[in-house]
C-alpha cells in the first residue's frame, strides 16, 4: 500500500501540486443487532480505497477512488488537481500550511483479543443473553448491539511523511423500550445512548462493560418510568451523570473550539462558534473549576492515534484552563491562520472524505471527591442521566438537551425518580455555573461514533471522558 | 445492462445459499465547497458500494464490500455465509422479493452526467459571483448513481439518477440569509439566483433584536418546513415505529390528528421529486397517502414490518439496505400538498402578529411518541406586524409538538418547492421534500440565542 501512496504523491506533483498527500484505508466493520430475542442484523462490510489531497497555486483538491491499483491511485491524483486548478483559478487567496517535521513510523491499537476475530456466534450469544435481562411485562422492546472494526492506514506527502496505523475498535449497548397501556413511552440504556460506547482495544472492552450485568437495573428503569411524575420546570442545581456530561463537553466545548468553525468555513452547515481567533488566552469559558484537554494520546480513545491524517503527531493540549480558553482544534490550515502551532485534529471518516477538524479524545478533567459528595451539598436539585436529545445553534451558545431520567435530589440525598427531564443554557454562562466536578474514581470514558460534521457529511469517532459535574441555577423542564 | 446490475447479478452468482439478494450503489460525483467565496474542499468520489444477504437454513448474514473484482464478491459472499450460519433462524424473516415490474421513472439528466469537475467549479463561482458583499459559505454538488437490486428469484431491477444542489449562506459578521435549490436537472438551477436571495434575505437581518419567547403565529418557509416534517416522519411515518408504538400515529390511524389542509403523501413517482422506482429489497415505489385533510391513513411498510404486523399490509418499496432495517421503512419522497395562498405575503397577512422563519438548525426529537422537536431558527428570522413581515429577530430556541403546528395551520402556498433533505453521508442517495411554505398558529418558542451572522 505504501507503493500506491508514493506513486500518487508522484503523478499529482507531475501535475503540478506544490503539496500532496495520500491516504490507503482498508477497513472491515462487523455490527451485530438483536431485539426482543432474535436476531435483527448481522453484518460484516468491508471498504478500501485511497484519497488524494492537493494544493495546486494554493487551492485545495481532494479525489476519492476505490480501485487499489496503479491507475486507481494515479486517477485519483489527477482528478484532485484537476478540481484544484478549477478552483484555484477564482481564488482570492492561497493556502498555506504551518510547518511540521515529516512523520515516520508506524502505529498500533492495543488489543489482547482482536474483536473482528471473535465468531459471530459468541456476539450474537452475548446481545441476547444481555437482552434477556431487560425483560419486563412493560417493557415491550429490548435491543442489545456489539460492533467490531479493524482498520489500516497508509499515510504519505509530498514533504517526505510516512505513516502506518493499525485501529481496532469495539464496543456496544442495550436499550428498553417500555410502552404503558395508554401509549407512553419511555426507555432507558447503557453504557450510552445512541449506540452504546466504544473503544480502541480488544474485545476484552465489550466484555468490561457488562452488558448483561446491567440488564436487570436498565429494564426496571424503563418500566418504572412510565409511573414516574414528570420533571418539573424551574431554575435548580443539577448533577449532570458522566454519561450525559460527555454530550455536554462535546457539544459546547469540542465543536466551538474546533478552528475551522471559528474561521467560518462550517458556517453553511454545522454552524460557527462563538468564539474568535482573539479569544485564545483570554476569553472566560466556565468557572475554575472547568480544565478540558484534547488527548489524542488517551489509551482506549477513539479518538486515539500516532498521527493525524495530515501527519502531525499526536500530543495532549490543553483548551480550557481554570475556565480560561487556552487552546483550540486545529489543522495545518488554521495553525497558519492564527499564528501558532495547534495543529493535529484533522481527520477523515474514510479513504473518500477530505480530512477535517474534529475532536479526538476530549476531556473534562476531574476535579475531588465523590459522586455522594457532590450530592451532599445539594439542598434540593436533579440528578440528570443519560442522554436522550440535544439541540445547540449554530455558534454553540444556546442548548437545549434531554436525559432519560431525573432524580429528585433533596438535602444531599437521591429522591424519586422523574421523567422527559431537559435543561437549557448558554454555552459560557451555564459552564461558569459549574462548581464541582467529582474526582478521577469517577472519570470515566465514552466512545462516541456518531459526530456529524462536513459536505459531504462525515461521521467521526470520538472519546470523552468526565466525571459527574454540579451546575447552579440552571433552567430544567423547558418542554411544552 | 448497467453497472450496478451487472454488479448485482455478478454478486447474485457468487453467493452461497438456499437465496440471496444483492443491493449495489454506484457513484460519482463532484462537491465544490466553498466558504468566504472561496472553494476550499473540493471532493470528488468514485464508488461502488455491494451489499449481498443471504439465507442458509432460516438464517439471514448480510456482507458489504466495494472490491468489485471476482475476488472480492467472492469474499463478501463468504462473509455473508459466515454471518449467516453463526445467526440463529430468523422467524421475522419475510422470504425474498419476488420478479415484478417496476414503474417507469425519471430522474436521470444526460446534461447533469456529463458535468465535469470545471463545470461544478464553475457553478460554485457562479453562487459566488451572485452574492456581492457578503462571504458566500456553501456547495455546489452534482451527481450521478445507479441503484440495483438482483436475486436468486429472478430479481433483477436498476436505477440511473441524476442530482444537483447548490446551497448558499450569505453573511457577514451582523447578517446573514439562506437560500437553496436542488433538482435532478442541473438546469433547473441558477447558483446565482439562488445566492441572490441568500444575499437579498441577508441584508434584512442587520439589527436583530430580542422577542419574548412564547407560542407565535409564524410563518415557515419551504426550507423550514421541510425540516420538520422529515424529522416527523421519520420518528412517526414509518410502520416499524408504529407497530412498536413509537409513532404519533400509534393508535391514532383514522383519526382527524390535524388541519384539513394538511394532506402528506409519499411519491416515488413523481417526476418534480427524486424519483425512485424501487427501494433497497427491489419492491416496486407505491404512492402512500399518509395523511389526508388532516387524517391520519398510514404510513409507510417494508417487507418485514408488512410481515410483523400480519395483517394484510404489503411493503410499500421503502426498505433500506438490509444492514440498515433496524431503522424501519423510511419515506424518502415525501410531498405535502400546497393550499391557497398565492405566496408567503399572503401567509403573513394570515398570521397578523407573528414571525417568519426562513430555516431551522440541529433538530432535535424531544419525545418522538408525541413529535416533540426542539431545534433553533436562523439566517432569516423576522417578526410579522399587522400582516407584513417586518423587523430582523435573534435565533430563536423553539420546542415545538409538529402535530400541534399542523393542526394549526393558517394557510399553505399553492407552489410547492423540492427542498434537499441529503447531507450526503456514507453512499449518495439523493432525496428531497417537496413542501408549500405554510403558517401555522403553534410554533412554540422557548427560549432566544445568538444574532444573524458568522
Amino acid at each position: 500500500m505504501q507503493d500506491l501512496t508514493e506513486k500518487a504523491i508522484d503523478a499529482a506533483v507531475a501535475a503540478g501540486a506544490g503539496y500532496a498527500d495520500s491516504r490507503v484505508v482498508r477497513r472491515r466493520a462487523q455490527h451485530v443487532a438483536t431485539k426482543n430475542g432474535e436476531v435483527d442484523s448481522v453484518s460484516d462490510a468491508e471498504t478500501e480505497g485511497i484519497g488524494v489531497r492537493v494544493l495546486v497555486d494554493g487551492a485545495w483538491g481532494f479525489a476519492g477512488d476505490p480501485r487499489l491499483s496503479e491507475e486507481g491511485a494515479r486517477d485519483a491524483a489527477l482528478r484532485a488537481v484537476a478540481f484544484a486548478r478549477a478552483s484555484a483559478s477564482r481564488a482570492r487567496s492561497r493556502v498555506d500550511l504551518a510547518a511540521i517535521p515529516p512523520a515516520t513510523g508506524e502505529y498500533a491499537a492495543p488489543v489482547e483479543r482482536d474483536p473482528v476475530d471473535v465468531p459471530l456466534e459468541e456476539k450474537i450469544a452475548l446481545c441476547l443473553r444481555a437482552e434477556e435481562g431487560m425483560r419486563r411485562p412493560e417493557v415491550k422492546i429490548t435491543e442489545a448491539t456489539v460492533r467490531a472494526m479493524r482498520e489500516e492506514r497508509v499515510f504519505r506527502s509530498s514533504e517526505g511523511a510516512s505513516v502506518t496505523q493499525h485501529f481496532v475498535e469495539c464496543g456496544g449497548g442495550i436499550d428498553a423500550l417500555a410502552v404503558s397501556d395508554d401509549g407512553r413511552v419511555q426507555n432507558r440504556s447503557y453504557p450510552s445512548a445512541h449506540g452504546g460506547s466504544s473503544g480502541q482495544t480488544g474485545w476484552e472492552f465489550v466484555e468490561e462493560l457488562g452488558l448483561d450485568r446491567e440488564a436487570p437495573r436498565v429494564g426496571e428503569e424503563a418500566a418504572a418510568l412510565l409511573t414516574a411524575d414528570a420533571c418539573p420546570s424551574g431554575v435548580t442545581t443539577i448533577v449532570v451523570d458522566a454519561e450525559q456530561m460527555v454530550l455536554q463537553v462535546h457539544e459546547s466545548v469540542g465543536h466551538p473550539t474546533e478552528l475551522d468553525r471559528v474561521y467560518g468555513t462550517e458556517a453553511a452547515y454545522a454552524g460557527t462558534s462563538f468564539l474568535k481567533p482573539d479569544d485564545l488566552g483570554s476569553l472566560r469559558y466556565g468557572s475554575e473549576h472547568m480544565h478540558v484537554t484534547a488527548d489524542p494520546t488517551t489509551a482506549l480513545g477513539l479518538g486515539t492515534f500516532g498521527w493525524d491524517d495530515e501527519g502531525a503527531p499526536a500530543r495532549r493540549q490543553p483548551v480550557v484552563e481554570g475556565g480560561v480558553l487556552t487552546g483550540y482544534l486545529a489543522s495545518r490550515e488554521t495553525s497558519a491562520l492564527i499564528g501558532r502551532d495547534l495543529g493535529g485534529s484533522m481527520r477523515a471518516d474514510s479513504w473518500s472524505r477530505m480530512p477535517l477538524v474534529r475532536m479526538t479524545n476530549l476531556h473534562l478533567e476531574p476535579g475531588a471527591g465523590s459522586l455522594e459528595n457532590l450530592l451532599a451539598d445539594v439542598d434540593d436539585g436533579l440528578y440528570l442521566c443519560t442522554n436522550k436529545s440535544w439541540s445547540i445553534d449554530d455558534k454553540r451558545l444556546n442548548f437545549q438537551f434531554g436525559t432519560q431520567v431525573a432524580w429528585e435530589i433533596k438535602k444531599g440525598k437521591l429522591g424519586k425518580m422523574l421523567r422527559d427531564p431537559t435543561y437549557m443554557g448558554v454555552t459560557p454562562e451555564f459552564w461558569g455555573r459549574l462548581d464541582a466536578v467529582a474526582g478521577p474514581d469517577e472519570w470515566t470514558m465514552y466512545g462516541l461514533t456518531n459526530c456529524g460534521k462536513g459536505q459531504p457529511g462525515q461521521h467521526a469517532h470520538v472519546s470523552h471522558g468526565t466525571s459527574p459535574a454540579r451546575f447552579r441555577d440552571v433552567q430544567v423542564g423547558v418542554r411544552q | 445492462m448497467s453497472r450496478a446490475l451487472d454488479l448485482a447479478e455478478r454478486a447474485v452468482k457468487a453467493a452461497e445459499g438456499d437465496g440471496a439478494d444483492v443491493s449495489v450503489h454506484v457513484e460519482s460525483s463532484g462537491f465544490a465547497r466553498f466558504a468566504a467565496s472561496a472553494v476550499h474542499q473540493p471532493t470528488l468520489i468514485r464508488d461502488e458500494t455491494v451489499t449481498l444477504r443471504v439465507v442458509r437454513d432460516g438464517r439471514i448474514g448480510c456482507a458489504t464490500t466495494n472490491r468489485t473484482d471476482d475476488d472480492g464478491l467472492a469474499a463478501a459472499a463468504r462473509r455473508a455465509a459466515e454471518a449467516a450460519d453463526s445467526a440463529p433462524v430468523d422467524p421475522s424473516f419475510p422470504g425474498l422479493q419476488e420478479p415484478a415490474p417496476v414503474p417507469d421513472v425519471e430522474g436521470y439528466d444526460e446534461a447533469t452526467a456529463a458535468l465535469t469537475p470545471k463545470d461544478q467549479a464553475e457553478s460554485a463561482a457562479e453562487a459566488i459571483a451572485g452574492a456581492p458583499g457578503f462571504g458566500l459559505y456553501g456547495y455546489y454538488t452534482s451527481g450521478v448513481t445507479e441503484i440495483a437490486v438482483a436475486s436468486t428469484t429472478g430479481l433483477a431491477v436498476s436505477q440511473s439518477a441524476t442530482d444537483t444542489s447548490v446551497l448558499t449562506l450569505a453573511a457577514s459578521d451582523d447578517s446573514s440569509g439562506y437560500a437553496e435549490a436542488t433538482s435532478w436537472r442541473a438546469g433547473d438551477l441558477d447558483p446565482a439566483a439562488v445566492a441572490g436571495e441568500a444575499a437579498e434575505k441577508a441584508n434584512r437581518t442587520r439589527g436583530a433584536t430580542q422577542i419574548e419567547p412564547q407560542t407565535f403565529r409564524a410563518v415557515l418557509e419551504p426550507y423550514a418546513i421541510s425540516e420538520l416534517l422529515f424529522y416527523f416522519a421519520f420518528t412517526s411515518l414509518n410502520a416499524l415505529a408504529l407497530l412498536e408504538g413509537r409513532s404519533y400515529l400509534s393508535g391514532r390511524l383514522g383519526e382527524k390528528l390535524f388541519d384539513e389542509s394538511f394532506t402528506v403523501a409519499d411519491d416515488g413517482l413523481d417526476p418534480v421529486n427524486y424519483p425512485k422506482a424501487f427501494d433497497m429489497e427491489g419492491v416496486p415505489k407505491q404512492r402512500v397517502r399518509m395523511v389526508e385533510e388532516g387524517v391520519a391513513r398510514d404510513v409507510v411498510w417494508d417487507r418485514r414490518t408488512a410481515k410483523q404486523a400480519g395483517d394484510g399490509h404489503v411493503s410499500t418499496g421503502h426498505a433500506l439496505a438490509p444492514p440498515a432495517q433496524a431503522f424501519g421503512p423510511i419515506p424518502f419522497n415525501l410531498s405535502m400538498a400546497g393550499g391557497d395562498a398565492a405566496a408567503v405575503d399572503e401567509l403573513a397577512e394570515r398570521v397578523g402578529d407573528g414571525i417568519y422563519v426562513t430555516r431551522l438548525h440541529y433538530l432535535g426529537v424531544v419525545d418522538p411518541r408525541e413529535g416533540i422537536i426542539t431545534g433553533m431558527t436562523r439566517d432569516g428570522t423576522f417578526r410579522i406586524e399587522d400582516g407584513e413581515v417586518t423587523t430582523p429577530v435573534v435565533n430563536l430556541r423553539f420546542t415545538t409538538s409538529f402535530p400541534a403546528l399542523a393542526a394549526g395551520l393558517l394557510g399553505l402556498t399553492k407552489a410547492v418547492t423540492l427542498v434537499n433533505r441529503s447531507d450526503f453521508y456514507d453512499e449518495r442517495y439523493p432525496f428531497g421534500t417537496l413542501v408549500p411554505a405554510v403558517a401555522t398558529d403553534a410554533f412554540t418558542v422557548v427560549g432566544t440565542g445568538s444574532g444573524p451572522g458568522l
